[in-house]
């Protein structure tokens, strides 16, 4: 536990880095990805080649890889600070390992499937 | 100080404890408590886009059967209604980005901007960048 206190600031800019990432990116892609693609609103926009190129590019890498996994930080401190406010304090320890283990688990993840595009 | 000098006596101070009512007795209490929710939608989201990137590096069938199954009416409700969190999120985030905009800090004094204006700014800027990704996507922009 005396690690995840000394690394308290890279938590803090993870979160809030996360945030931005958030707001800026994230509703526009759940809409196109998760909603329009699938019911066919956005064409041939992204249809398996062009959505492969965009995703196998340079910046389509980076851009997805940033996303996903600051935004996965951002949500886990969230959660764990969360938990902390329900008022379990005896259970800071583990709140701070499941949250920060998922975000790291989806990062390594993330860089995987990124990075064999 | 020397290394000798008695350490100074710790502060006393009262154990934690949640506010009285907390976490759904009061409207501001239930706003926050739905904002600390954003995370949990916002997460599977991004594991949902995760699957999506994962369909994509498997080939054009598992792409076009990752479509399909997206498609279906339950899934889609759960994708709305991860939209709709993490768009509370979004306008939340952008919304209080107005009080830091009008903060002080230090010797910089308070912007002459209106609040009204410091929340619009934010939030005009997430949704002019959405369409502008949303025109990516749809291949508008290339």
């Amino acid at each position: 536990m005396k690690l995840i206190h000394k690394l308290e600031p890279l938590w803090w800019i993870l979160f809030g880095a996360g945030g931005f990432v958030a707001g800026f990116f994230l509703p526009a892609l759940l809409l196109g990805v998760l909603i329009l693609a699938p019911l066919g609103l956005l064409g041939d926009g992204l249809s398996y080649d062009r959505a492969h190129a965009l995703a196998a590019s340079l910046p389509g890498k980076v851009f997805l890889s940033a996303v996903i996994s600051l935004v996965l930080w951002h949500c886990a401190h969230h959660l764990r600070h969360f938990a902390l406010d329900l008022g379990s304090h005896s259970l800071a320890p583990l709140a701070a390992y499941v949250s920060y283990g998922l975000a790291l688990a989806g990062t390594v993840a993330t860089l995987a499937i990124v990075g064999a595009l | 100080m020397s290394a000798h000098a008695p350490a100074a006596p710790k502060t006393r101070t009262a154990p934690p404890r949640p506010p009285s009512g907390f976490p759904l007795g009061f409207y501001r209490y239930r706003n926050y408590v739905l904002f600390a929710a954003t995370s949990v939608f916002m997460a599977l989201g991004c594991f949902a886009l995760l699957e999506a990137v994962y369909a994509l590096s498997r080939g054009e069938a598992a792409w076009n059967a990752w479509l399909a199954a997206m498609a279906k009416p339950h899934f889609l409700v759960l994708s709305t209604v991860i939209l709709l969190f993490t768009l509370y999120f979004a306008f939340r985030f952008g919304w209080v980005g107005r009080k830091i905009g009008a903060g002080r800090i230090g010797p910089v004094p308070r912007p002459p901007l209106p609040m009204l204006v410091l929340g619009v700014a934010p939030l005009g800027g997430f949704v002019t960048l959405w369409l502008i990704l949303l025109a990516v996507l749809a291949g508008v922009l290339r």
